[in-house]
């Protein structure tokens, strides 16, 4: 489904992402692990076309997307959700989410419709129509997948967002998630929460400086030296 | 067209625009400094410069005050003058969007300018004093002295404010915030202070602008719509709290406007003005020099 | 039912204002009708500035296109206004379009956006005074014909007047059907947060060109209006700062972003002004900018979303669920 070559992202002097390269199939459930500043939203931004690759190419369902802007990727069934959630405060939660069912279609009431099905699917309803400026975190979060989901994508990026919650709230997400796997959507994790990469994914990346320094199952991936010694001196919460 | 290519006519525009560009450069000072450090867009400092134009006026014609002693009364009037408006409108929403800043600074110039006008009338006012006609000539071009006083002015301010940002500590708290005022204020930097202060910093250089231009300028209550929109292009030019960049942008917003005017005809040369500024609006916004110096 | 409701309502109160001739004076119909044009060229500003955030302080640029080209084309040509409008129209979309195109390309935002505005609203004061062809510096003045619908002209106030009622109601259909549609939500999407909007499938370059191009003809309607009324135009009376201020002044304190918000604004501050100018106007030239800026001032202090806007939100407050979608006003800047 995705296939990643030779990625790199420079920034001047900084190489943030270095020769990455890597593939998805459909169905799968793949995190994307390493420490902080490993590159691993820098890489995101460029699957999603929010940035552009300074070299390497990136293939989704047969087309080459690396450069695409970001509303083009998203056309393409490519969503996702940022690590600082991205609500638009002064409306509702449900125009929130009309938002992005707009990409499919340009009808007011279809997008409603839409909208209003992924808020239940988040888990949302009730708050349909309050403000998301008045939104908890956890809400929000809910709030950010159900206009990434409004959007019909058949791989999405999640972008650390079980960042900043607490165990039980984390275990709504995780839920959350399977729930949507079993629906059909190939997911991309970007976690530190490990109990969370852990239990969902089928295969891990790992990398460190932009590049991959390992790749396998979740347990081949926390056993191996490598990645021990990237993590070296940073606690991963194994929450 | 009417193309006058003569070397004296040249040479001139040359010479009148980069005294021009230096007292662009000076009233502009103030701006690169509010802006660049507190991010705020103060669309009303062409009409602060028109008070202190106002105020050296009155200084000069009235109390027959030497115009270049006026600064002893100008610069702390005007710093005082800026921390005031700062403290009652500005400050309350220093932590809303940009946009109502713009809009808030929008409606104090409206309320500045009008209220010269009902109170000055929309006479243009200007006062020869014994400097205003004293020139000399170097070649074919005529150097008009009380410009010359005022580009030197100019280049001693910039220097001054500089020095004062870079050594001082207070001119390093004002940095320190500008860059990050989360940090300063962890550093023991009472940063709404500091803004202040270099508010009025900022406000206090267009007195000492009002006072030097006064010999050889004119003050009425629209004086400030055209120069608020030059510093906006000089600042731009020059990039956001570049006091360097602001003295070139300066210079070269003065070679255009002479130069321009030497080449097109009638108020075309605006144009000209303004066609360089909307330029780097679109392709350099972050101005000619983009190194940042505060 | 409950849709339909707000464009009852628009209709109502036009219906409502249409029976104004009866019990105005002349002087008041002339406040009357300043009100309309006003109203909607604040309304026209609301489409960019108030939906999709981008405060443009130009405005005027497109409202002297509208007027310039139906005036000249009218004295040059003999040509009827209604057919010099087409034109204007033509050429302030051509114009919005590809100032647009530049602009929002080079991701102008913010205070860069309102300067270049700007500059390209005094710019244009220069160029068409220099241009003899326009009147330079002086302006172009409409030959009075009476009352005459193939010239948009009429003798008395009250065809300007219906005019005017019929061209508000225009725009207020506009917008409020346009609310539910695509277009706008996502007009506010980039007002809210660009980045969000562009994740999710908003094209906001696109977006913004369209909202500057509807806002600009729009505009350029309301200066060919201005110039049937007026019959004079000159470069400063509408390119100038003082005129596309005043438009968003408008907008601004009777509520950024709400359909009625640009209307209300209109209606309090325009008699307010016209009332100082006639009483004060000559020992206190001015006095009316002067309020203008006092009230905007206070607007920014103490009710930033306008007064419709403070008002949706007090209604909100009052009921604990936020019931009604609110699609208004300012969401803070995303950097």
């Amino acid at each position: 489904m995705l296939e990643v070559r030779g990625l790199t992202r420079r920034f001047g002097g900084l190489v943030a992402v270095n020769d990455l390269s890597f593939e998805l199939n459909e169905g799968e459930i793949v995190g994307l692990i390493g420490p902080n500043g490993s590159g691993k939203t820098t890489t995101f931004s460029m699957l999603s076309g929010a940035l552009r690759p300074s070299a390497g190419s990136i293939t989704f369902n047969g087309e080459r997307i690396d450069g695409l802007k970001a509303n083009r990727v998203c056309h393409k069934g490519l969503a996702r959700t940022f690590q600082v959630v991205q609500p638009f405060p002064d409306i509702t939660a449900c125009e929130n989410v009309m938002i992005g069912a707009f990409a499919n279609t340009g009808s007011g009431r279809a997008a409603e419709k839409v909208a209003r099905e992924k808020l239940a699917q988040v888990g949302l309803s009730p708050k349909a129509d309050t403000l998301a400026k008045e939104l908890t975190l956890l809400q929000l979060k809910r709030l950010e997948i159900a206009k990434a989901l409004a959007t019909d994508p058949k791989l999405l990026l999640l972008d650390e967002v079980a960042a900043g919650l607490t165990p039980t709230e984390v275990d709504v997400v995780l839920d959350l998630v399977n729930q949507l796997h079993a629906e059909g959507i190939t997911f991309i994790i970007v976690e530190h929460v490990m109990r969370f990469v852990m239990n969902l994914s089928h295969r891990c990346i790992v990398i460190d400086f932009g590049s991959l320094i390992a790749e396998g199952t979740p347990e081949e991936v926390l056993n191996n030296p490598a990645v021990h010694a990237a993590y070296l001196g940073e606690e991963a919460s194994i929450a | 067209m009417d193309l006058n290519f003569s070397g004296a006519v040249i040479s001139q525009a040359i010479a009148s625009g980069i005294m021009l560009g230096g007292l662009f450069a000076l009233i502009s000072i103030g701006l690169t400094l509010i802006w660049g450090v507190m991010k705020i867009i103060n669309f009303a400092q062409g009409e602060f410069l028109m008070v202190g134009l106002y105020l050296a006026y009155f200084l000069v014609a009235w109390g027959h005050i030497d115009p270049y002693i006026t600064i002893l009364v100008t610069v702390p009037f005007m710093f005082f003058f800026g921390i005031g408006i700062f403290r009652v409108t500005i400050s309350p929403i220093l932590k809303d969007p940009v946009m109502n800043q713009i809009m808030l600074t929008l409606g104090v110039s409206l309320i500045l300018q009008n209220l010269a006008l009902v109170i000055f009338s929309a006479d243009v006012m200007s006062v020869r004093t014994r400097y205003s006609t004293w020139n000399f000539d170097i070649g074919p071009v005529v150097i008009s002295v009380p410009q010359l006083i005022a580009l030197f002015g100019s280049v001693i301010c910039t220097v001054a404010v500089w020095y004062y940002l870079k050594t001082t500590d207070s001119g390093r708290a004002i940095r320190a915030s500008a860059q990050n005022p989360t940090a300063a204020t962890l550093m023991g930097i009472d940063v709404p202070r500091t803004y202040l202060l270099a508010f009025g910093l900022g406000s206090a250089t267009l007195g000492l602008a009002g006072s030097l231009m006064i010999p050889f300028y004119y003050t009425s209550p629209t004086v400030g719509l055209f120069l608020g929109l030059i510093m906006f292009i000089v600042v731009v030019l020059g990039g956001m709290g570049n006091l360097m960049g602001c003295f070139v942008g300066g210079l070269v917003i003065g070679l255009a406007e002479t130069v321009g005017a030497a080449v097109f005809p009638g108020s075309l040369a605006r144009v000209f003005t303004f066609a360089i500024f909307i330029i780097f609006l679109l392709f350099r916004p972050q101005g000619i020099l983009s190194r940042r110096q505060t | 039912m409950n849709a339909r409701m707000p464009y009852i309502g628009i209709l109502v109160v036009g219906a409502l204002m249409c029976l104004l001739p009866l019990v105005l004076s002349t002087y008041y119909l002339h406040i009357a009708i300043l009100v309309l044009i006003w109203a909607f060229l604040a309304c026209a500003w609301n489409i960019l500035g108030g939906y999709a955030g981008q405060h443009s302080l130009g405005n005027g640029l497109y409202m002297g296109i509208g007027a310039y080209t139906v005036a000249y084309l009218t004295n040059r040509f003999d040509l009827t206004p209604w057919l010099g409008l087409l034109v204007a129209i033509v050429l302030s979309a051509a114009a919005a379009a590809f100032i647009g195109w530049i602009v929002f390309r080079y991701a102008l935002k913010g205070a860069y956006f309102a300067l270049v505005t700007i500059a390209l609203a005094e710019a244009a004061v220069y160029v068409v005074s220099n241009i003899p062809a326009l009147g330079g510096a002086g302006g172009i003045q409409l030959e009075y014909r009476g009352n005459s619908l193939a010239y948009m002209q009429f003798a008395g106030k009250n065809g300007y007047f219906f005019m005017g009622v019929i061209m508000l109601v225009f725009i207020l259909l506009l917008t409020q059907w346009y609310r539910g549609k695509r277009f706008f939500y996502q007009l506010i999407a980039v007002r809210e947060n660009e980045d969000a909007a562009e994740a999710l499938g908003v094209d906001t370059v696109k977006a913004k060109i369209k909202a500057n191009v509807m806002s600009g003809v729009l505009c350029a309607v309301g200066g060919v209006f201005y110039v049937q009324y007026f019959l004079y135009v000159g470069p400063r009376s509408v390119f100038g700062e003082i005129v596309s201020v005043q438009i968003l002044i408008y907008a601004i304190v009777g509520g950024l972003g709400t359909t009625w918000g640009p209307v209300v604004g209109a209606v309090l501050l325009v008699p307010l002004s016209e009332i100082a100018r006639a009483q004060l106007g000559n020992s206190f030239q001015g006095a009316h900018l002067l309020l203008y800026g006092a009230v905007m001032v206070l607007t920014m202090l103490f009710m930033p979303f306008g007064i419709v806007g403070a008002f949706q939100r007090l209604r909100q407050r009052w009921q604990h669920r936020s019931a009604t979608p609110l699609v208004d006003s300012q969401g803070g800047e995303a950097s």
